[in-house]
């Protein structure tokens, strides 16, 4: 594969079955130890083992990670996942496979999947970085592949590697910024500043009458504090908040009057010393799925937490 | 000092302006937190930043807070050594 002057590099990589799996991966990962420059890989466990055993005793030398737990929730891939690697190396060129859709994204995730694929390539600009995303193009829909054509510059399919003609990761990052369809058995408190502690209180007895046990109720209570503070100090200083149940999970959506204005917001760790701007980073972190839909009527943010 | 009832955005300012306080005085600071129910991400980001203002040989002991401080402070700052917990 060539690297283009560019220092962000940011290919897709389309594979039919292990073989072409192999053949894109492992000389990516020699070429990037054989360099002296970091190397991880963040994939599904299954890919992970195969990759694990083709390179045998050069793997010790590569960060693996299983994308299905680290990744679980696409909004913390960005920071916990490829920001964390590539601040831990500053000054070499870092390179990461990053494979964040798989054919078990279920229709609530794959929208933040997208979405962070599109925003990569903000997170990235400018850092002497390359992430490259396997994509099972035999197992995948065909419309999966055509927004990987829309999120990465370059597209590697049967070996063969072509510049993306409809590459725009603003124009994706808009088309999945859609209305959250809620049931109507959810229930909902309406709150301002004097009452965040009774708007957590209420979001709390819910998940758990919905079932929510042991340190994840402590999440939930985190998550739903950040969301209901932030909803005060920024998106017009009163909101509501939604809890239901769904798929074995408990859903919690805070609505407000505010403007996600930032794309990133919730992607990037402050520094160690700086006091804010941790609040949607955590929610982020603590929760299993994380979706936003924001503009200037308004603002729901929604996270899926399970036991 | 003795923190009770819930650190979160009401309580903010104040809660910030302690800490700061704490580290100007010098010596280690002691936080008896057991009577603490809640701190939230920006309550737990100032114990965090007072502790990284300490310097060297000054450390911060919380006795007794509640998990989710320690659950941030394990995300955001792990192995941040001037901070000691201790249990009740």
């Amino acid at each position: 594969m060539t690297h283009s002057a560019e220092s962000f590099v940011h290919p897709a990589l389309f594979y039919q079955n292990s073989q072409e799996y192999l053949a894109g991966t492992v000389p990516f990962i020699q070429k990037g130890l054989a360099a002296g420059e970091p190397v991880a890989v963040a994939v599904p466990g299954s890919n992970l083992e195969l990759l694990r055993a083709e390179l045998g005793k050069s793997a010790e030398a590569v960060q693996l990670i299983d994308m299905k737990a680290a990744g679980r929730n696409p909004g913390r891939i960005i920071p916990k996942v490829l920001l964390a690697f590539a601040d831990a190396h500053p000054t070499r060129r870092v390179q990461i496979i990053g494979e964040p859709i798989w054919p078990g994204r279920t229709p609530a995730e794959y929208p933040a999947c997208v979405q962070h694929e599109a925003l990569i390539n903000t997170a990235f600009r400018g850092r002497e970085v390359t992430i490259l995303c396997p994509y099972d193009a035999a197992r995948l829909d065909p419309a999966v592949l055509a927004d990987a054509y829309a999120t990465h510059p370059v597209v590697v399919d049967a070996g063969r590697e072509e510049l993306s003609g409809t590459y725009d990761p603003d124009r994706v990052v808009a088309a999945y910024n859609q209305p959250l369809a809620r049931p109507p058995r959810a229930a909902v408190f309406a709150f301002e500043a004097e009452c965040l502690p009774d708007a957590r209180d209420f979001a709390v007895d819910r998940a758990k009458y919905l079932g929510l046990t042991g340190e994840r109720v402590e999440d939930f209570a985190l998550a739903v504090a950040e969301l209901t503070t932030n909803s005060v100090v920024h998106g017009g200083g009163s909101g509501t908040v939604w809890v239901w149940g769904e798929g074995g999970q408990v859903l919690c959506e805070v609505r407000d009057s505010g403007h996600l204005s930032d794309p990133l917001a919730g992607r990037r760790p402050p520094l160690r010393d700086q006091l804010g701007g941790r609040g949607l980073l955590m929610v982020n972190y603590l929760t299993d799925l994380v979706r936003v839909h924001t503009g200037p009527e308004g603002t729901a943010i929604r996270f899926h937490l399970g036991n | 000092m003795h923190a009770a009832g819930e650190i979160t955005l009401t309580t903010r300012t104040e809660w910030e302006r302690a800490l700061e306080g704490m580290v100007d005085g010098g010596g280690d600071v002691y936080l008896d937190m057991s009577g603490v129910t809640f701190v939230d991400v920006a309550g737990a980001s100032a114990v965090a930043v007072a502790a990284q203002h300490l310097g060297s040989g000054r450390r911060m002991v919380l006795k007794g807070p509640p998990p989710a401080l320690l659950r941030a402070l394990e995300m955001f700052w792990p192995g941040l050594a001037a901070i000691e917990v201790t249990t009740k």
